[in-house]
């Protein structure tokens, strides 16, 4: 796309997108170190995660702060319009899966005062099929490629199988070892989280689709998350 | 398509020239009434040139030549047994700069009905004038100074004292050619909230060189450029998703 004649406003909003890469990518970094501390039960590496949450909530705010001076400043229209709405809507929805990974790491410190009870291996596939989705979706609009951002979009379903799958395995082991059913919790928790990773790089998805295509996704999306509406039947055999 | 929704006015194919130079290359758009229709473009893309044909104010232009066909009510404005007073009537126009006659505020209104006669008694034209400054909002501003000359008025109050004088021939249509690029921001709300309320009534395009005037106003959007309708759609549609580059480039300021 050619500048504008301004050089000021095109400034604006490359800064304004770069805000919102790097959100993506401490997002992305907070997401990974979380799931090392909780392979690791490891409480100081959970700590930092927690703490290095704030670096994502300012960004946040400078970037709504940017948004809201270039809507009274510059009245983006068109192109320079969706960019500015979805980077709003972005950088929010990026912020929530940096709490998302923030409640792993607390998480973790909890299932660290208990007895150990092994991570369920599903959690750590996924994580990095949650990763796989925010780094992908992050390529797309840094690199304004529609077609992967609808990719991304169609994605999500695998992420929710593998919920369900894990959502049905913990459920399980709770059974199985009634003393452990605390610290499974959080892990059911945690997998509920991962889960909700993936729907926020769902919804980021539509925005970076929208911004470089002018079009809103309809919510027609496959929904493959079951565990809200099925109750656990215990397999007979 | 239901009769209101009707075309008011419909330009098909028009061209115009000044002697050599091809100003308005192959034009077609139609005027609905309860629409406003914002035509926006660089200077010299042909938006003002083209507004003026609907109302044959280039005729006065020597070297000007339209070609194609322009209708009101599905007849056509060119033909020769058209009467063009009557037209103008019919087609009123505003213009940039506000322009009342050095006359009264009230004779300004009063002009166009006495020479069209539409009045027959003082108490109707009485009516008629004051009609037309309460449709203009600007008749609490001026009914106890009817008689001041229109020149006294600030800036705005002129250009709805324009707009007064406009409506009161009964016209179909109402053309406006940057009708608040004169006035401050306050003058122009004014003005805009009358285009909203006049629009039930008319059938009104109007040119502009605010970006934001014609997303604020305008139902649809006609973006002129170098004489071409390069894109016409829906002033939602166009201002937050063109579907043509040049569009693009323009409102959101990238021309070079």
């Amino acid at each position: 796309m050619t500048d504008h004649i301004l050089r000021a406003y095109d400034d604006e909003l490359k800064e304004l997108r770069s805000i919102v890469s790097r959100m993506g990518g401490m997002a992305e970094d907070q997401l990974m170190a979380a799931m090392e501390g909780l392979r690791e039960t490891n409480v100081a590496k959970a700590t930092k995660v927690r703490n290095a949450d704030k670096a994502l909530d300012q960004l946040e705010l400078q970037a709504e702060r940017a948004a809201i001076t270039m809507f009274a400043r510059r009245a983006p229209v068109a192109d320079d319009l969706r960019v500015v709405v979805a980077a709003l809507k972005m950088t929010g929805l990026i912020e929530r899966m940096g709490d998302y990974a923030k409640n792993i790491a607390k998480r973790t410190c909890a299932i660290a005062e208990g007895d150990p009870v092994p991570m369920p291996a599903t959690l750590d596939r996924m994580a990095s099929e949650a990763r796989g989705m925010i780094r992908e979706v992050m390529d797309a609009y840094v690199h304004q490629d529609a077609d992967a951002a609808m990719d991304v979009w169609e994605r999500d379903e695998n992420l929710d199988n593998m919920h369900n799958a894990a959502y049905r395995q913990i459920l399980a082991r709770m059974m199985e070892t009634p003393d452990h059913i605390n610290t499974l919790t959080h892990y059911l928790m945690i997998a509920k989280n991962l889960e909700r990773i993936g729907d926020q790089a769902t919804n980021v998805a539509e925005q970076v689709y929208y911004t470089i295509t002018g079009t809103l996704l309809e919510d027609a999306r496959p929904k493959g998350d079951q565990t809200s509406t099925s109750l656990l039947v215990n397999d007979e055999d | 398509m239901t009769q209101t929704n009707a075309p008011k006015m419909a330009a098909k194919d028009v061209h115009v020239f000044y002697g050599d130079n091809h100003a308005v290359k192959g034009i077609s758009l139609e005027l609905r009434r309860n629409e406003v229709m914002a035509l926006i473009g660089p200077s010299g893309c042909g938006k003002s040139t083209f507004l003026r044909c609907l109302n044959r104010m280039n005729d006065t232009v020597a070297s000007c030549r339209v070609e194609g066909n322009i209708t009101l009510d599905n007849e056509d404005i060119y033909a020769p047994k058209i009467d063009v007073v009557q037209l103008r009537a019919r087609v009123g126009m505003v213009f940039q700069k506000p322009n009342p006659f050095p006359k009264s505020i009230y004779d300004n209104v009063a002009y166009g009905p006495r020479i069209h006669g539409l009045a027959t008694s003082r108490t109707d034209l009485d009516e008629i004038v004051a009609t037309a400054l309460e449709k203009a909002g600007l008749w609490n501003e001026v009914k106890d100074r009817l008689e001041s000359p229109g020149t006294a008025l600030s800036g705005g109050q002129q250009q709805r004292l324009c707009i007064a004088r406009a409506i009161a021939v009964n016209p179909e249509v109402i053309l406006m050619d940057e009708p608040c690029s004169a006035l401050d921001p306050i003058a122009t709300a004014k003005v805009e909230a009358l285009i909203d309320e006049l629009k039930e009534g008319y059938a009104i395009a109007i040119v502009t060189h605010s970006m934001q005037q014609a997303a604020r106003v305008s139902q649809k959007t006609a973006f002129f450029h170098m004489g071409d309708l390069v894109e016409l759609g829906d002033t939602t549609q166009i201002f937050t998703a063109p579907k043509k580059e040049r569009t693009r480039d323009y409102i959101t300021g990238r021309f070079g």
